[in-house]
Order: C-alpha cells, then sequence, then structure tokens
C-alpha cells in the first residue's frame, strides 16, 4: 500500500487523464440527486455526492443484460467487458460489492458478474455529504470494506490517495502525485473518521444479537402483517439495494421473429409474483402469497440468514431503502429496532 | 479483489447445451414425455433426482427433475406439463426437433444412504417424475438395495403417468407396488383415496428409507405417516418443487428461508428442513 497526495488544482488533469485512458463511471448530477454514469468531463464528478439512486453494482450486474443471443445459426454469449475505473464509490457500496462479488463467484462462478467486475478498478472515496436516511456507521460495523483498488480522501488543499493493488497504483502515473505526508495521512483518517459520527439514523445493537432476534421473530406474524400493512409490493427496496442480487430471465424475440435474446433483469422478493409457480389449467402456488411474508424475507435476508456466508450482515446502511419506499416502511433501522424492543 | 479464478478461464453456466427429442409421448391431457439424446452425442453425467433448466430460445427456460435413470445411458426422460409459455411451446415439439438443455444441476438422491436398506418411495401427481430416476435407479441395481416397497397417487385414473411403467410394476416382484386415486372412474378397480391410504396396507419397519415427492400439501400429511411407523427425519429425503429459474443458486426465486432449492437441493433431508417455516 502506497498513500500520495494530490493538489486540488492538478485533480482535475488526474480525472481528464484517466478519462482519456479508458471509461471512467463516477457520480454525476442527475437532477436533485446523483447518480454513477460515465464520465466526459472531469467538472462532472460530484465527489460531494450523498448517496446515488441505484447502487455502483449495475456496472457489473446490469439492470437487464444479455445472458445470450440466438438466431438461426445459434446461440452465443455476448460479454464482451472492458477495462473501466469507477471512481468515487463509498465504503458502504465497497463492502456491498463485496459481498455481490462473493455472492456471484461462490459455489458456480457467475461470469456475466464477474467479468465485468474483474475488469474494473475500483477507486472509493470518502464521503463529504451523508444522506437523510444514512445508517452505515452502526450496521455490519466489523466488516471492512476490501474490494477497492485505491481510496480518496478530500483534505484540505487537495486528496489523499491509498493505493491498496497494483490496479490501484496504475493510476498515479495519470496525476501529479507526490507521496502523502504523516501529516496529510492523519488529516485522512480523521475525515473518514468523522464521517461516522453523523448519520442520521442508528441501530442500538449488534450484528449478532440483531441476527438472533430477527430470526426468532419470524413466527411474530402478527408484528409482520402490521409493518407490511402499507405494502404496495412495488420492489423498490430491491431495485435501490446495493446487496439485492435476485434476478429474473426472459427470452425476448428481435422483429425478425428467428433472432432475439436471453436477458436477466432485476428482480426483487417484495414483488407478488417473485415466487409463484404455475400448477396449471390457471391454478398457481405462491410460495410466498401474502405481503407481510416478502416483507419478512427480505429483513431475513438483510439481517440474518447470508451473515454466517458473508461474515456480517447484508446490508451496508445506505439508506437507499428507506428513502425510496413510497409508504416509508423499508427502513431497516426502524424494523430492526422495534424487532429489538419487542 | 482476492478469489481464484479469472472470467477467462470460466465456463459460462448460462449457456444450454443441444439435446434431440428421441421420443415423444403424451402422457396425459397436460404432460408429455420426453425422451431426449445429446446432439453432439455426449450424454449428461447426472445423479438420480437431479434437475435440468430446459429451454427454447425465445420462450425462456424451466426446471425439470430428470425421469430417468442414469443407469440407462445415451438417453434421458422429461416430463413436462404445459403450464405456461415455455413448457407450452416445449410440449408442442415433435421427436426429431430439439431443445436445450443446462444440467445437471441440484443435489439428487444420497444413494450412500439408501443402499443396502429397505427403500419406501411415495409419490403424489407429477411427483413420479423425479422419483422415476430413482425407481428405475433401484430396479437396474436390484441387489444393492434391500426391500423396495413404491406408492404412488394420482388424482384420476386418466392422469396417472408413465402406465407402461405401472403395469409393469403391478406384477413385478422386485417392487411391492401399491397405488391409488384420489377419485375413481367406472374403468378403476383400485384403490381409491388419498395418497395416506396406502400406508396400512404394507407392513412397514422404522429402519425404512423413505423418498418423498409431491404437491405442497402432500409433505404435511406423508409425514405423519413416516412419524407413526417410526421412521426417524433424517432418513426421510423430500424431492421440493420451487421456481427454479437460474438452477446455480443466484436468482433467489426458489429460496425456502435461507437455503436455495436449485442447489442446496431439490432433495433434502427432512430433517435439514423440518425447520425452516417456508418448507411446508
Amino acid at each position: 500500500m502506497t498513500a500520495s497526495f494530490i493538489r486540488s488544482d492538478d485533480f482535475a488533469a488526474f480525472v481528464t487523464a484517466i478519462i482519456e485512458a479508458g471509461p471512467v463511471y463516477g457520480p454525476v448530477a442527475k437532477r436533485s440527486r446523483f447518480a454513477f454514469a460515465r464520465l466526459e468531463t472531469p467538472e462532472e464528478l460530484r465527489l460531494d455526492y450523498d448517496v446515488s439512486i441505484l447502487p455502483p453494482k449495475k456496472l457489473f450486474f446490469p439492470p437487464a443484460q444479455d445472458l445470450l443471443q440466438f438466431d438461426e445459426a445459434g446461440f452465443r454469449a455476448p460479454l464482451e467487458p472492458t477495462e473501466k475505473v469507477l471512481l468515487g464509490v463509498h465504503f458502504y457500496d465497497v463492502k456491498a460489492i463485496d459481498q455481490t462479488d462473493l455472492l456471484f463467484s461462490e459455489r458456480n462462478y457467475d461470469i456475466n458478474y464477474m467479468a465485468h467486475r474483474e475488469t474494473t478498478t475500483i477507486v472509493a472515496a470518502n464521503i463529504q455529504t451523508v444522506s437523510s436516511r444514512a445508517f452505515f456507521a452502526s450496521v455490519g460495523a466489523d466488516v471492512q470494506p476490501k474490494g477497492h483498488d485505491a481510496f480518496l480522501t478530500a483534505i484540505a488543499g487537495g486528496y489523499v490517495l491509498e493505493t491498496l493493488t497494483e490496479r490501484g497504483g496504475a493510476l498515479l502515473k495519470f496525476g501529479a502525485f507526490q507521496p502523502a505526508t504523516d501529516a496529510q495521512l492523519k488529516e485522512a483518517a480523521a475525515v473518514n473518521a468523522a464521517v461516522l459520527e453523523q448519520c442520521p439514523e442508528k441501530l442500538e445493537h449488534g450484528t449478532e444479537a440483531i441476527a438472533a432476534k430477527v430470526r426468532a421473530a419470524f413466527k411474530n406474524e402478527a408484528m409482520w402483517t402490521a409493518m407490511a400493512a402499507d405494502c404496495f409490493s412495488c420492489g423498490t427496496c430491491n431495485t435501490v439495494c446495493p446487496t439485492c442480487y435476485c434476478f429474473d430471465v426472459h427470452d425476448t424475440w428481435n422483429v425478425d421473429q428467428t433472432s432475439g435474446q436471453r436477458t436477466r433483469y432485476w428482480d426483487g422478493c417484495l414483488t407478488e409474483d417473485f415466487a409463484k409457480c404455475s400448477l396449471g389449467e390457471g391454478a398457481c402456488e405462491n410460495f410466498r402469497e401474502e405481503r407481510a411474508t416478502r416483507f419478512r424475507h427480505r429483513m431475513m435476508r438483510k439481517a440474518t440468514y447470508l451473515n454466517e456466508k458473508l461474515g456480517g450482515p447484508a446490508c451496508v446502511g445506505c439508506g437507499r431503502c428507506s428513502a425510496g419506499c413510497t409508504a416509508d416502511i423499508a427502513d431497516p433501522v426502524r424494523i430492526i429496532n422495534q424487532i429489538m424492543a419487542s | 479483489m482476492n478469489h481464484q479464478c479469472h472470467w477467462t478461464e470460466v465456463e459460462n453456466i448460462f449457456l444450454p447445451r443441444e439435446a434431440t427429442i428421441v421420443r415423444s409421448v403424451q402422457a396425459t391431457p397436460t404432460e408429455t414425455h420426453f425422451t431426449l439424446k445429446m446432439t453432439d452425442g455426449q450424454p449428461i453425467e447426472y445423479e438420480p433426482g437431479q434437475i435440468v433448466e430446459l429451454s427454447l430460445f425465445g420462450y425462456g427456460e424451466i426446471p425439470i427433475g430428470i425421469a430417468s435413470s442414469p443407469t440407462r445411458k445415451n438417453t434421458f426422460d422429461l416430463v413436462v406439463r404445459s403450464v405456461g409459455r415455455v413448457s407450452g411451446a416445449v410440449t408442442a415439439l415433435e421427436k426429431g426437433q430439439s431443445v436445450y438443455v443446462r444440467g445437471p444441476l441440484g443435489r439428487g438422491f444420497d444413494l450412500t444412504k439408501l443402499r443396502g436398506q429397505d427403500v419406501l418411495i411415495v409419490a403424489g401427481g407429477i411427483g413420479l417424475c423425479p422419483t422415476r430416476s430413482l425407481i428405475q435407479y433401484i430396479l437396474d441395481r436390484r441387489d444393492e438395495f434391500k426391500r423396495f416397497v413404491l406408492f404412488y397417487g394420482a388424482r384420476e385414473p386418466g392422469l396417472q403417468l408413465f402406465t407402461d411403467d405401472l403395469t409393469m410394476w403391478r406384477t413385478a416382484r422386485d417392487v411391492e407396488y401399491c397405488e391409488t386415486v384420489d377419485k375413481g372412474d367406472p374403468s378403476w378397480s383400485g384403490n381409491v383415496g388419498v395418497i395416506t391410504t396406502l400406508f396400512p396396507q404394507v407392513e412397514l419397519t422404522p429402519e425404512t428409507r423413505a423418498v418423498i415427492c409431491g404437491p405442497p400439501i402432500f409433505y404435511r400429511f406423508v409425514i405423519r405417516e413416516l412419524d407413526m411407523i417410526g421412521i426417524p427425519r433424517e432418513n426421510v429425503f423430500a424431492d421440493l418443487e420451487r421456481r427454479m429459474k437460474c438452477g446455480v443458486g443466484k436468482c433467489g426465486h426458489c429460496q425456502i428461508n435461507d437455503k436455495y432449492v436449485c442447489v442446496d437441493g431439490p432433495v433434502f433431508s427432512f430433517a435439514d428442513v423440518q425447520g425452516l417455516e417456508e418448507a411446508f
């Protein structure tokens, strides 16, 4: 690991240089909010963003991705990943990417995710603005982000760039970096520590206590029914979640009616037909028919089911689901704190 | 990133292989029994109880339990019930046409736990299809197993599957076969009643290994019978069905609590799933 410093005045030239070298994705303004998008100019980059509308996983796990394309001659995988830089990822989203990295590579290695992931250099960045529903400081607090190649922290007069991998180190040649001083490193550490004190929401208990109590609450049907009473089953909480990775697969024809594609789309366990099977003659079996059972399944996934595998909860405290939920019932902090208090 | 593989060195788990339909029989008004052969001549290597994702380009993929035993080489059987877009298109196909398969996928029956034992198979409805892979296996390697009892229940006589097999099993000496239908018709002289009405007809010991597969409601009633015989639940193996979409433990649709049916199952020891609130 090396730590370097770049002056604010030189930063735009650095971003310009990496843009010229290959695709760079970073947070940009989208009306009053922010989204990860391909950067055309360094001015577009908004490292002061609070949280992106969709998590950066969309680069590796796009909302729609062709798994194969077919025509009269046969079929093939259209996978052509390109080397790219993903710049400005907050640490909670790096933690989420660490989770999807594991989940897509374990047991059956999913090339469609991993190819895009392995060709990406991730530059994390410190959180300059805390979003209104964030609770990243109190969830899975002992799990550290590890999938990034470099970490950028804004300090007085410039940025400290800590490079952690070969890929990260390869970025240094694009800018006027100099070795960071101890004082600069100390300041960067203080900046990153300070942001942990600024979350507007907070879980009141540790990971293991939460996991045990949420799991034990499974059969409290009255509670889940009450919590899910206003759920529209829209799946927004799933769609905006950086750790959700469920998908559906559909085939579609092109207009020629002979060629087409098999595509996977983001899916969400809150939607009504997620676990529904056709039995024939119009009959169906929906293994999670009630809203409450779907609502519960999401919380079980986030707070308990995957903990052993992931080494922590499948939630990173970004607050996207809390802010995105129309009925404002998806907030894991409120749900979990209520369960813990029950 | 810390992991072992590199994407250029790994097989794409979503690419299927072509199979040719060598035989197609309309088994019931909604179910078609296909015999398939891999078009490239390389048979798929599978274990009884495993599944494949069956697909047709432009229509999609569906999970189907393999309905024949790996002891019968070169071809394999699938029974497809026409219920939707993919199954509707597949069941319209004829001999000589192609389908695509990915697999085998999932965990089948643990034969090490069945060999040398008395085996009871209880199949309800379309549950006879995946269990037929094991039935054939046992019949083909009969010496490896002790007593073999098979219960099969269908809704009505006209909905019975594998009628050629049933005819054989009724008189076979190497399987004690009992059958029932929920609702009889004038042609039916056999047992009428739900599957549990077969249990009093055969004396079973608590040492028996039981394999059960049927519609969701079936498990609740069959397990009661097995409990009454005194068969420990770790010796009961349930072949479960869910909406297995990707078949490789990613897409999430087939989850029962924290288990993925497509990779952790579809065959589970009852003891392993009885604590899962969403299982039965």
